[in-house]
């Protein structure tokens, strides 16, 4: 592990990593210690947060390194893959026509351009369950609005090109949005509270707007 | 057994201890603004430092109990009165049904904490009780009270028998003009390192948007010479972003856990209770210091006030 790579702010390190693979090994290897009282994958980093009253910054330092050194290789689909219904239909997708134009397709063909990609969770943030999304497949920027909504609805999915994301809660946002799932993208009942996590492999499934309205939360997960 | 809101003010909340072991799922910490004066409010009515208490903000609020307490109100008020009559700040009261708590203005200073010695019901989240604004998760509903709320307390009341008034020593000093004090940011090293000096030179002063989220922070410019948009990465309450306007952003309680702006200093975990009694106007002079430097000013903090408070943290 390369120095350089870690730097300690007050209570918390950061360690940029070459790839999502390392980041999501070294969240394992990190979760597996008694010594951080947070661990925060970034996109190109993951950071670990400690209690200055019990360890030292140079200790946790030494404890990073040795975890770093632990950690064992994860392989991509290691973590449980997880299906995502979504309906494409107008009103749970206010700019379908703006993302089919920017994509330059048809928009009756942007569900199917959709559900064909395979999805990745890059990480967590902005809010509780929030998800940002890498596509595998390089596709054209969209952009963000000009003018971002007041209010983008729970479970909206926002896309701006290659990445992507969730809407967990009501919220103002500034993606343009291709569609919503029913799911709740957090729920603090749960023994899971957030439905995703970083690494994760995610497949989007078209719905009817029926399907949708029926959805019934239990299902979730 | 309850409380009611008279007036809730600019933004009255439920707080407590933050939320931790969550951030990767992007749950802020949440929890009391400025933990210190909680922790001084909580031991006058017998609680523990981070038990839930009523936080006001900026502008006076009033209340009315619904049953026999103790009651100890500690931070930035510029006046206590129950009943139309002054009391001071750092002591325990003994309140009855029916009595008015009128808590008033803050000045200096912007935010005042109320603790009961009746056990708040708050709703319970991810372990902790305080309220996540940004989700409308946790506290009373989720959200920040309104008038005519009425907040239950569980039928226990705290049996302990605290001391009646906190030391003249250990009161905190309210204050408009503040010294924070700061580690460098993982973005400002390298050929971003004279961000911090420019920093550190002159005061600057906290702009309109300030909020439990953040704020805005007017003085010097600053530019950092990496772009301003990053992958997003980790940030915690007291990280101090540079966005690509130059004005330095000071994250609160309730920030995001993820952001994608150059992080550029750390406010230390010893200072961080400071950034709660931060408003619109209050003045900052920021000073660099090692992360070693500041493990050792949060040991001696928590030892100087342990003479007190007993075995707490700050957050």
């Amino acid at each position: 592990m390369d120095d350089a790579a870690i730097h300690i702010c007050d209570d918390w390190i950061n360690i940029k990593l070459p790839d999502w693979e390392a980041i999501i090994a070294a969240q394992i290897a990190f979760s597996a210690s008694r010594y951080w009282t947070e661990i925060v994958p970034g996109i190109d980093s993951i950071a670990v947060q400690f209690d200055p009253a019990l360890t030292a910054p140079d200790e946790a330092a030494r404890m990073v390194s040795k975890q770093l050194a632990d950690r064992t290789v994860v392989t991509p689909g290691a973590l449980p893959a997880v299906t995502i219904p979504v309906c494409y239909e107008p009103e749970f997708a206010p700019d379908r026509d703006y993302i089919a134009n920017r994509l330059g397709i048809a928009a009756k063909d942007l569900p199917s351009w959709h559900v064909a990609q395979l999805h990745r969770v890059a990480m967590l943030g902005f809010m509780p369950g929030f998800a940002y999304l890498e596509s595998n497949e390089n596709s054209p920027a969209i952009g963000r609005l000009d003018n971002p909504r007041q209010l983008v609805a729970a479970g909206s999915i926002g896309i701006i090109g290659q990445q992507s994301c969730i809407y967990s809660f009501d919220s103002p946002g500034g993606w343009p949005i291709i569609g919503r799932t029913p799911l709740r993208l957090f729920d603090p009942s749960r023994d899971q509270p957030a439905l995703l996590s970083a690494g994760q492999n995610i497949r989007f499934e078209s719905i009817s707007k029926e399907t949708f309205e029926h959805w019934q939360p239990e299902a979730d997960g | 057994m309850s409380i009611t809101v008279i007036k809730a003010g600019l933004q009255t909340s439920l707080q407590g201890a933050p939320f931790t072991g969550h951030r990767h799922l992007g749950m802020p910490a949440a929890g009391a603004a400025d933990c210190l004066s909680l922790a001084l409010a909580n031991f006058l009515v017998g609680k523990s430092f981070g038990a839930i208490g009523l936080e006001i903000t900026l502008t006076d609020a009033i209340f009315q109990l619904n049953a026999p307490c103790s009651i100890a109100v500690v931070g930035a008020a510029a006046y206590v009165r129950i009943n139309g009559h002054d009391h001071p700040q750092h002591h325990r009261l003994r309140l009855v049904a029916g009595d008015n708590i009128h808590i008033g203005p803050s000045r200096p200073g912007c935010r005042t904490y109320l603790a009961i010695s009746a056990e708040i019901e708050a709703e319970p989240l991810l372990g902790g009780q305080s309220t996540c604004l940004a989700a409308g998760l946790g506290g009373f509903h989720g959200r920040a009270l309104r008038a005519e709320d009425v907040i239950a307390f569980a039928d226990s009341e705290s049996s302990v028998e605290s001391a009646r008034t906190t030391p003249e020593n250990l009161r905190p000093y309210y204050s408009d003009d503040h010294v924070l004090r700061i580690t460098a940011g993982p973005e400002a090293t390298g050929p971003n390192m004279p961000i911090l000096d420019n920093l550190c030179l002159d005061p600057y002063t906290v702009g309109a948007r300030a909020n439990r989220m953040g704020l805005v922070l007017e003085g010097i410019s600053l530019i950092a010479s990496e772009t301003s948009n990053m992958p997003s990465a980790a940030v915690f309450p007291g990280t101090i972003q540079l966005p690509p306007s130059g004005q330095p952003y000071l994250l609160g309680p309730d920030a995001q856990t993820t952001g994608g702006y150059p992080r550029i200093a750390q406010v230390i975990r010893a200072d961080r209770h400071l950034i709660g009694q931060l408003g619109s106007g209050s003045r900052i002079q920021f000073v660099q210091t090692t992360a070693e430097r500041a493990t050792e000013i949060y040991r001696e903090k928590l030892s100087l006030l342990s003479s007190w408070l007993g075995q707490i943290k700050l957050w």
